[in-house]
């Protein structure tokens, strides 16, 4: 008895709390349909923060075609982690698989498949400095070693003569999960920097000297937002989603660049793709290119099905690639990422034109 | 709260069906007892699998070699915990300092000073705490108190330099900020068993110190405390056990840097924080799988350790409490309230 | 008051002091719980409406990120079947431990075990399940079932406490009297015990479901996360809390924003569980 008048009040108060949380609509009320299937294939695709913006963008326009992707923004190690332990239908990593994780493939032979450019811009959360700060390679592994703890230290005031900086301290924001932008960023610190290379070197996760891990592209472009007087490495889409400040850096030709579609796009002109398109955009050697651009792969088995998945998971992740290589491209470069060239798009086609299911064409 | 033993009307009495009564009993009997050494059971597979799957980052570094080498590099494959062990002492020790003497305090107001009126809503606010989710700690931590405090942490930092441990730039997050988090959660606990074991004071010791005259702050002090030492202490320990496993809370203001901060105002790590971080990426690395599973182990190991001293000395508590006649273990209704 | 000894003004000073500053420690104790749910009232409320509570995360990194409709569902579904899993059988040993294990041997260590029990962090758990059940593919990947069973081990050890508390109150007499009239035992404890501590034991299950519904740790190692809404326990699910510490990593306002009504919605249920808990607890002398 008592308790259902326990009960009955319990009920009374969720209601007027459901009721109260209704009378306080403010924005509309569009339904988004839900997210309900519509007799499609369901993708689970995991990994890359840095290309997860455009993938999410991606599967948002393919859902009336019956492609339902679930994308798990978990940084390039876990997505590849995850597709080697056969738990998501594909990887996306931004830099290629070393030997040794592709050892681990015991499904079959995996293909890489480019798909956008991004820049890894230094962003910096600094009252009063405009974007385009001059940093170069060295100046920049000094403050991620640690070294230069200020903002006005006489490396940083020489790059930048006529600018007026804080004397407020520098707090470095690094990644704390394995990631394909560490993999980027350190790959130029380690070109620019001896002490760097030798230190801390290259790689998804690296044992940094100072500062705070935040997970996700997404997390340090919250904890740079957070704390003035940080600097971190983020994509540029989510440096312009959060208006933040960043570098000019200095690249191989010693011209200071700015990140912008064309630089990153300029960074890839004349880069040598192997036959496997395992190619490394980071520290052009072109005069106008940014030195900090990241490739992004989709990583797939070569027969889908022996891989794991059914024949119409396999069509949608077909039909998801085509699209992205097509149309997706130029969606892409509305979020800031630079499309592949021509002759990389089309070896990049080729590929996924090669994809089968059980030694079958799949049609996308 | 009156059992109907004997059922008048309709339903069957309780006597019936004494032939298969014995076999029915028997069976009801082992039903129970299968479920406890089940539990029994489960606990030890646990600590077994745990340790097994640990075994390829144990066998490598050694238990030795692991626990107390500062080295935590994935890159570079080595795994020693020492940094994230010393970052979780660090953190809860920070809490201990700050949330216990407050929470004795808060078990004292309420149960000796405060007016009966306010006894109860007082109690409710404090304990409410345990009710707010860790996740949401961390948010409310990440997005206001880092923030916020990030001022008053560089002049703590600067006023206090000459300490040892103390100083230098102010980052945002640090061990501070996380030990301050953890103090705020582990509050509840402390102050709940502590007003429990408070509470058991005999009033005879009370009254006869009032009689002779002492002030309220007196009769505390030699009749309220020395009586309620040991599980007070126990309280703190079961809190220290609480804080030393906290995630979600802590991963988010501590800073994620896999090394020893110079400074309590530095970014750091902790076991906890690094198994919640790393996991995902080590899923098909033996070696780092395993090596996070035995942070999960030291973690395991450590809060065990604090939580058997504590059991120890909240029981002594309980034990003094029964021969002065009461039927409830303390602390045991108020671990159960806030979850300790 | 002239039978009062006389204390002397320093002893007075001393007292007045101390009452002062246990008065203001126990103000200090209260603040953050104000701030909390002041900074979760101010940021949340405002993201809460009839689309954020109807409409699933959307994850698109322009325009509406939706709302959080499968977390909710996600949450109620996940701590439903732990608390299925977790109440009997945390009952059942309480039982046993007030019933046949008083005294024993075997009943102090079971009590111990459970004790140990507690104080094992949810991490643990965690990675006790996603060792043992994710990584072996055993019935699916991640998979909400797996989140269950990792909640179901939290609340285990909270059940079995609270319920032996109660059990134990029910006075022996009562025991004694109906197994002398003949009763056979386990009627004895379904119609005169359980019945008993009835109060009691739903006070602790809902204290163990208030401590369940908001944990993150265990549940990011065994359920994934996954934006739709999703009623398979056997498929990846989406939960309040994990999408909350998904949310608080992001840079943009509109999904940080989602973030505290998320927790304006967590806090709102496990609050009022907690509260209706100790509504219960004040009549069944659990306080």
């Amino acid at each position: 008895m008592k308790i259902r008048v326990t009960l009955g009040l319990a009920a009374a108060a969720l209601s007027l709390f459901a009721a109260a949380c209704g009378s306080s609509s403010s924005s509309s009320s569009t339904s988004t349909g839900g997210g309900g299937t519509s007799g499609g294939a369901t993708l689970n695709g995991a990994g890359s923060t840095l290309a997860a913006p455009v993938y999410q963008q991606w599967a948002s326009k393919l859902k009336d075609q019956g492609v339902n992707l679930n994308y798990a923004a978990v940084g390039s190690g876990a997505g590849v982690a995850q597709f080697t332990a056969g738990t998501v239908s594909f990887a996306a990593s931004d830099p290629p698989l070393k030997p040794a994780e592709q050892a681990k493939l015991t499904k079959g032979k995996a293909v890489h498949i480019p798909t956008v450019l991004g820049a890894i811009t230094a962003s910096y959360n600094l009252a009063g400095v405009k974007s385009g700060l001059k940093l170069d390679g060295p100046t920049l592994a000094a403050i991620f070693l640690g070294k230069i703890t200020k903002w006005n230290a006489p490396e940083i005031a020489k790059l930048n003569p006529g600018v007026t900086l804080p004397s407020s301290g520098i707090t470095v924001i690094h990644r704390s999960d394995s990631s394909g932008t560490t993999a980027g960023f350190t790959s130029f610190l380690a070109a620019s920097s001896p002490q760097w290379a030798s230190q801390v070197g290259t790689d998804k996760t690296v044992k940094w000297p100072t500062g705070t891990g935040a997970k996700g592209n997404a997390g340090v472009a919250a904890a740079v937002k957070q704390n003035s007087g940080a600097i971190g490495y983020v994509e540029q889409a989510f440096a312009l989603q959060n208006n933040f400040t960043y570098a000019a850096v200095k690249n191989k030709s010693g011209n200071y660049v700015s990140p912008t579609i064309p630089s990153t796009s300029a960074a890839v002109t004349g880069v040598k793709v192997p036959a496997d398109l395992k190619f490394k955009a980071t520290d052009t050697k072109a005069a106008q290119g940014y030195p900090i651009v990241s490739q992004t792969f989709v990583i797939v088995y070569r027969d889908l099905c022996k891989g794991g998945l059914s024949q119409s998971q396999a069509s949608a992740i077909v039909k998801f690639l085509n699209y992205g290589l097509g149309d997706g491209q130029s969606v892409a470069q509305q979020l800031s990422y630079a499309p592949l060239p021509a002759p990389l798009l089309a070896k990049a086609k080729a590929a996924v034109g090669k994809l089968t299911c059980n030694g079958q064409p799949v049609s996308g | 709260m009156e059992a109907h033993v004997a059922t008048p009307g309709g339903a069957p009495s309780i006597f019936e069906g004494a032939p298969g009564a014995r076999a029915a009993d028997r069976v009801f009997r082992s039903v129970l007892t299968a479920l406890a050494l089940g539990i029994l059971a489960l606990i030890v597979f646990f600590f077994v699998f745990l340790v097994v799957k640990a075994n390829p980052a144990l066998s490598r570094f050694g238990i030795f070699g692991f626990t107390f080498n500062n080295d935590w590099d994935v890159s570079r494959s080595t795994y020693g915990a020492w940094p994230l062990l010393v970052g979780t002492l660090i953190t809860s020790g920070i809490a201990l300092i700050i949330g216990v003497p407050v929470a004795i305090a808060t078990a004292l107001y309420i149960n000796e000073l405060c007016p009966r009126r306010l006894r109860g809503p007082l109690t409710v606010l404090v304990e409410l705490l345990a009710a707010v989710p860790s996740v949401v700690y961390g948010l409310w931590g990440f997005l206001v108190l880092v923030p916020k405090l990030k001022g008053a942490q560089q002049s703590l930092a600067d006023t206090f330099g000459f300490l040892p441990f103390v100083g230098g730039h102010v980052a945002g997050p640090s061990y501070f900020i996380a030990g301050l988090i953890l103090a705020i959660m582990i509050l509840p606990i402390v102050s709940a068993i502590s007003r429990e074991v408070m509470s058991t004071v005999p009033a005879d010791h009370k009254e006869a110190a009032l009689a002779l005259g002492a002030t309220r702050w007196e009769m505390i002090r030699t009749a309220v405390l020395p009586y309620s030492r040991s599980g007070v202490v126990g309280g703190a320990m079961l809190g220290l056990g609480r804080a030393i496993g906290e995630t979600i809370a802590v991963t988010l203001v501590v800073g994620n840097a896999p090394q020893i901060g110079k400074s309590l105002f530095d970014q750091g790590y902790t076991l906890a924080a690094v198994i919640v971080n790393e996991f995902g990426e080590a899923a098909t690395d033996r070696l780092h799988t395993g090596a996070l599973i035995a942070a999960g182990l030291v973690l395991f190991v450590l809060t065990l350790l604090v939580n058997a001293a504590a059991r120890a000395l909240v029981s002594r508590a309980e034990r003094r409490q029964r021969a002065t006649g009461g039927a409830v273990p303390a602390g045991a209704a108020a671990a159960a309230r806030v979850g300790a | 008051m002239t039978a009062l000894p006389v204390i002397s003004a320093r002893r007075r000073r001393t007292d007045l002091f101390a009452r002062g500053v246990f008065a203001a420690l126990t103000l200090v104790a209260i603040v953050p719980l104000v701030l909390i749910i002041y900074y979760i009232l101010d940021k949340g409320l405002g993201a809460i409406s009839w689309h954020f509570l109807s409409t699933d995360p959307t994850g698109n990194f322009l325009g509406d990120p939706g709302g959080v409709k499968s977390a909710i569902l996600g949450t109620l579904e996940i701590v439903l079947i732990a608390t299925a899993l977790a109440v009997p059988i945390g009952i059942g040993v309480a039982l046993y431990l007030v019933e046949f294990g008083r005294g024993t041997v075997l009943g102090g260590v079971v009590r111990y075990f459970v004790d140990v029990l507690t104080g094992v962090p949810s991490i643990v758990f965690g990675l006790f399940i996603y060792t043992g059940l994710v990584v072996t593919h055993t019935l699916g990947s991640f998979a909400g079932w797996k989140g269950a069973v990792a909640l179901a081990l939290l609340m285990l050890p909270v059940v079995t406490r609270s319920a032996e508390v109660v059990l134990i109150l029910v006075p022996d007499s009562l025991r004694e009297a109906a197994l002398a009239l003949g009763a056979p035992r386990w009627r004895v404890v379904a119609r005169v015990v359980l019945p008993s501590a009835l109060t009691g034991l739903i006070t602790g299950g809902l204290l163990a479901v208030a401590r369940a519904a908001g944990e993150t740790a265990p549940l990011i190692f065994t359920m994934g996360s996954t934006l739709p809404t999703n009623f398979d326990p056997f498929k990846q699910m989406n939960s309040l809390p994990v999408q909350i510490f998904n949310d608080v990593g992001q840079a943009q306002d509109r999904l940080v924003t989602r973030a505290w009504g998320a927790a304006l919605t967590l806090v709102a249920m496990i609050l009022i569980l907690t509260l209706i808990a100790r509504t219960l607890a004040r009549r069944s002398r659990l306080t």
